[in-house]
């Protein structure tokens, strides 16, 4: 168990602590309870994950008050409890042409290494969601291998296309639209993640697991006319 | 068939609620009116707004009855007046109903030593809401319209107004309050009792750099003794992070959903609405509450 405790976060949130380190195990806890909670039908406003904290806020101090003890009481079973994940795993096309990897030739010199070896290298790990920020549908996904590790750009780009999938320190990303922002840019996905039509509108949920793989342009341009919506997505990508 | 046109929209002109909330782990902020107390009070004299309000900063827009009749009201400290059909101009005030037919122009000029207005319309503007609020958040591009209104955008409202009797309410008076009380924050332990001593003595001046999502305060800096750069984690609306140029920000109602500088306080929840209204170059300061 990393879970440290519960504390108050002004006059009507409140901060589940899970420690200052970030890990894949640290933030299976962390999502473990926030779906367990999320499930317990209180009258919260927001619950937000993140690497090792969840936040939660709620209508005023009252209502907060009223439901810390359930909270206490269910993170304190919650260890004993089996946990039943609703969490599904994504097998994502992508397109690693130079067209879209940006950044590809700075990472190949960085790191000296090939084009096919970072396609290689990024396609073969399943990444593990760790929460949805940043930008409504933006998924913070880890950990990559350890070859492609890679600083943020020293200087950000004004607007990053959207769809772009880019790398950062141990982390790999999709931009659900046109952005400003700092990650490595190593390719697009065909198809749009963030739809606000959908009563769900992310493809991602905290907790799931994301894999690429690598389909030509001709291949990227077929998937693209489709126009799957956020529900044929599931059926055609997850399991 | 009614309708409303929007002919100058004045500055940062959207529509907003009392905000969107269940989707901030998706990514998507709460937004909502920057200062829910005139919402609140405009409720009193339209109760039909369907949620939909628009708001205005400094500048207020001028809208126009294109066709049928509509019953209005304007919350806030504005100075306005309405252009009828027949060439003659009258006075008009806020919190007070407003019937507006056929060609007449409302003319909202500016707010007066505050920041934000708003307007209620009985029953609505016709929108429909999008994830389960009419809220806009321009920076992400979510909202019934997902941008600032333009002139020329155009509301159609299928209802006719219910009743022309007049209906007001004497003008809220909101106390200027420029001390706010804290409570400590998730990383107060990040700053020394020197820094915090700080925080508590100094005056603080709210920037020109505002805007729906931070208060930008400058003065002294107040730096950490840890780290001005954390692992970004869940932030609330009035929450005021410190950013390693020791310049805190207040986050208002279009908050980034995570952040990763260390937050030294937050507002009472109350005191968001109140912050918002102090114009540019108000003198704040901030006192610490250590008991829950």
């Amino acid at each position: 168990m990393y879970f440290k405790g519960i504390n108050s976060y002004g006059d009507r949130g409140m901060v589940l602590d899970f420690g200052d380190d970030s890990s894949k195990s640290i933030s299976i806890e962390v999502n473990k309870a926030f779906s367990t909670i999320s499930n317990l039908g209180l009258p919260l406003l927001n619950i937000i994950p993140s690497f090792n904290k969840i936040v939660i806020i709620f209508e005023n101090s009252q209502i907060r008050d009223q439901n810390k003890e359930k909270i206490t009481l269910e993170m304190s079973e919650i260890k004993s409890q089996s946990y039943k994940s609703a969490n599904k795993t994504w097998k994502i096309p992508a397109c690693y042409d130079e067209s879209f990897a940006l950044d590809l030739k700075l990472i190949q010199r960085l790191h000296q290494i090939t084009k096919e070896e970072i396609i290689n290298l990024h396609t073969s790990e399943s990444y593990y969601t760790y929460y949805i920020g940043f930008m409504p549908g933006f998924p913070y996904l880890g950990d990559i291998h350890s070859q492609l590790i890679t600083p943020r750009l020293a200087t950000p780009r004004i607007n990053i296309p959207a769809r772009s999938i880019g790398i950062a320190k141990n982390h790999t990303c999709i931009y659900p639209k046109i952005s400003p922002g700092g990650w490595n840019i190593i390719g697009q996905i065909p198809f749009d993640i963030f739809d606000l039509q959908n009563p769900n509108p992310s493809l991602f949920l905290p907790g799931d697991k994301v894999s690429f793989y690598s389909v030509n342009h001709k291949e990227f341009q077929q998937i693209q006319k489709k126009h799957f919506s956020i529900n044929e997505l599931i059926k055609e990508y997850s399991s | 068939m009614n309708s409303l046109v929007i002919t100058r929209t004045g500055t940062h002109l959207t529509v907003q609620d009392f905000g969107r909330f269940h989707y901030q782990h998706l990514g998507v902020s709460p937004s909502g009116a920057m200062d829910q107390r005139i919402i609140k009070e405009l409720e009193k004299i339209i109760p039909l707004h369907h949620n939909q309000f628009i708001e205005f900063a400094y500048v207020g827009p001028s809208i126009k009855v294109k066709e049928g009749s509509v019953k209005i009201c304007v919350g806030g400290n504005c100075n306005m007046n309405i252009q009828k059909n027949n060439g003659t101009q009258i006075m008009c005030q806020p919190y007070k109903s407003i019937n507006l037919f056929e060609g007449d122009e409302l003319n909202i000029h500016n707010t007066i030593e505050t920041v934000y207005g708003y307007i209620a319309v009985e029953h609505g503007l016709g929108l429909n809401p999008c994830l389960k609020s009419f809220s806009t958040d321009t920076r992400a591009g979510i909202g019934s319209i997902n941008r600032p209104l333009k002139v020329d955008d155009t509301f159609e409202i299928l209802e006719d107004v219910s009743s022309w009797d007049h209906l007001s309410i004497p003008n809220p008076t909101y106390k200027k309050e420029t001390n706010f009380k804290v409570y400590p924050g998730p990383q107060l332990q990040f700053f020394t009792d020197q820094a915090l001593q700080s925080f508590i003595s100094n005056t603080f001046t709210i920037s020109a750099q505002s805007d729906r999502m931070g208060i930008r305060l400058k003065g002294e800096a107040i730096l950490s003794s840890e780290s001005h750069d954390i692992l970004s984690e869940g932030i609330l609306p009035g929450s005021i992070q410190v950013p390693s140029d020791g310049q805190p920000i207040v986050l208002m109602r279009d908050i980034p959903c995570t952040g990763g500088y260390p937050k030294i306080a937050i507002l009472k929840e109350k005191d968001i609405s109140k912050i918002s209204q102090l114009p540019p170059g108000s003198q704040i300061t901030f006192d610490l509450q250590t008991i829950y």
